[in-house]
């Protein structure tokens, strides 16, 4: 899932001060599932800034809404009414949501109110890690299902480097050196020998280096 | 995990306040400082009442009847179990006019739920800071363990939580 993480509420302050009329739209996948966007958070921040709004002698009325996702048209047509009903939009959605809004509804500003963050899974409950730097060219079936693009710190697809602790790594001693994780794993399944061969340079066109990326699904389209 | 609640505030037996000695006393021993005192009798003459938010575990604790008193209003939110405690119920009594707000909750161990206090524990640490960055201090909101059905410890705790709020005045976005 994609990982986001609620911006501070004096940014957020900072961002709606212009408007009295603001519609805060949470997102019910991802951000809801990291606590940054989904319905208790949109309740949470509405309240906050009421508070934040209120002791300095403001006035600000809040209108609440998730939608179950906000990187699909079709649930984003539900909060017509309610955006046309305020001066602007504050999405906790991820930077998809937040576009995918704002491409929407051309009249109406639209705020970000969460910083994503990256692609990552919930290792435990309050805990997120990354796993995908979304790269364009998955080489997990190379590594064992531990993927060197992004957990590894220095990105090495011939490892390991010299500077793995105690399977810790000497960027961050809280960081697994996901070499050593790719190779107790290699081990376990008998594969420790083709990690004996060599891998060339990753050829990162299919990253977003070269801009955005498009996917396109003629089966699909109609 | 008692230290997790601790860690949102759990203070020692709370001074007893009232009348005068309410002037005189500032929580965490600090010495009265006049300017204060002006403060607290500029308060009372213009009849700040407070009001306070009470939510109690009723394993912790069945009623608020016993804290009743005309110096202060009390509004009490019953729940089966603390872990009820949601950050925007907090923050909706600070709206609805709190000055302050007391989360009641079972002792270290105590828990029917297992973790209800830890995770009440939580959230008020997690309300105290948005109220920091409000500027609304989060000292206005505290929680504290209550050994099961002691009715002094009600009161007690009312009456730290005035004293504080002698110190910190009414809300001032109610």
């Amino acid at each position: 899932m994609i990982v986001g993480q609620q911006k501070p509420l004096t940014e957020i302050k900072a961002e709606v001060a212009p408007f009295s009329k603001l519609l805060i739209l949470g997102c019910g996948t991802c951000v809801k599932t990291c606590f940054a966007g989904g319905e208790d958070e949109v309740a949470t921040l509405a309240s906050s800034l009421r508070l934040a709004f209120k002791k300095d002698g403001g006035q600000i009325t809040i209108e609440e809404l998730t939608v179950e996702r906000q990187c699909e048209d079709e649930f984003i047509k539900e909060a017509a009414a309610a955006i046309a009903r305020n001066d602007a939009v504050l999405s906790l959605a991820c930077g998809a949501g937040v576009q995918m809004v704002a491409n929407r509804y051309a009249k109406s500003p639209v705020l970000p109110g969460v910083n994503t963050t990256f692609i990552g899974i919930l290792e435990k409950q309050g805990l997120f890690t990354e796993k995908c730097l979304g790269c364009g060219d998955c080489v997990l079936d190379v590594f064992a299902g531990i993927c060197p693009v992004s957990r590894c710190s220095k990105k090495l697809m011939n490892g390991p480097c010299g500077g793995s602790h105690g399977g810790k790594c000497e960027v961050n001693p809280d960081t697994d050196c996901a070499w050593q994780l790719i190779i107790d794993r290699s081990k376990d399944f008998g594969q420790l020998g083709r990690l004996s061969t060599y891998v060339p340079p990753k050829d990162w066109r299919t990253s977003n280096a070269g801009g955005p990326r498009k996917l396109v699904r003629e089966d699909h389209i109609i | 995990m008692n230290q997790l609640i601790n860690d949102a505030v759990m203070r020692e037996q709370p001074p007893n306040i009232t009348g005068k000695v309410l002037k005189e006393t500032l929580d965490d021993g600090m010495p009265f400082d006049n300017s204060m005192k002006e403060v607290v009798e500029t308060d009372n003459k213009a009849g700040f009442k407070p009001k306070i938010t009470v939510f109690h575990c009723f394993n912790a604790l069945s009623s608020t009847a016993g804290a009743d008193s005309n110096e202060y209003d009390i509004s009490a939110v019953r729940m089966p179990c603390s872990s009820m405690t949601r950050e925007v119920f907090l923050l909706r009594a600070f709206e609805a006019g709190a000055d302050a707000v007391v989360v009641m909750v079972c002792p270290e161990g105590d828990c029917r739920y297992m973790e209800g206090n830890i995770r009440a524990g939580k959230r008020v640490a997690r309300v105290k800071k948005i109220l920091d960055e409000i500027g609304l201090d989060g000292k206005r909101l505290n929680i504290y363990p209550v050994p099961e059905k002691d009715p002094n410890t009600i009161d007690r705790i009312i009456k730290q939580t005035v004293s504080d709020l002698a110190g910190l005045g009414p809300n001032p976005a109610s």
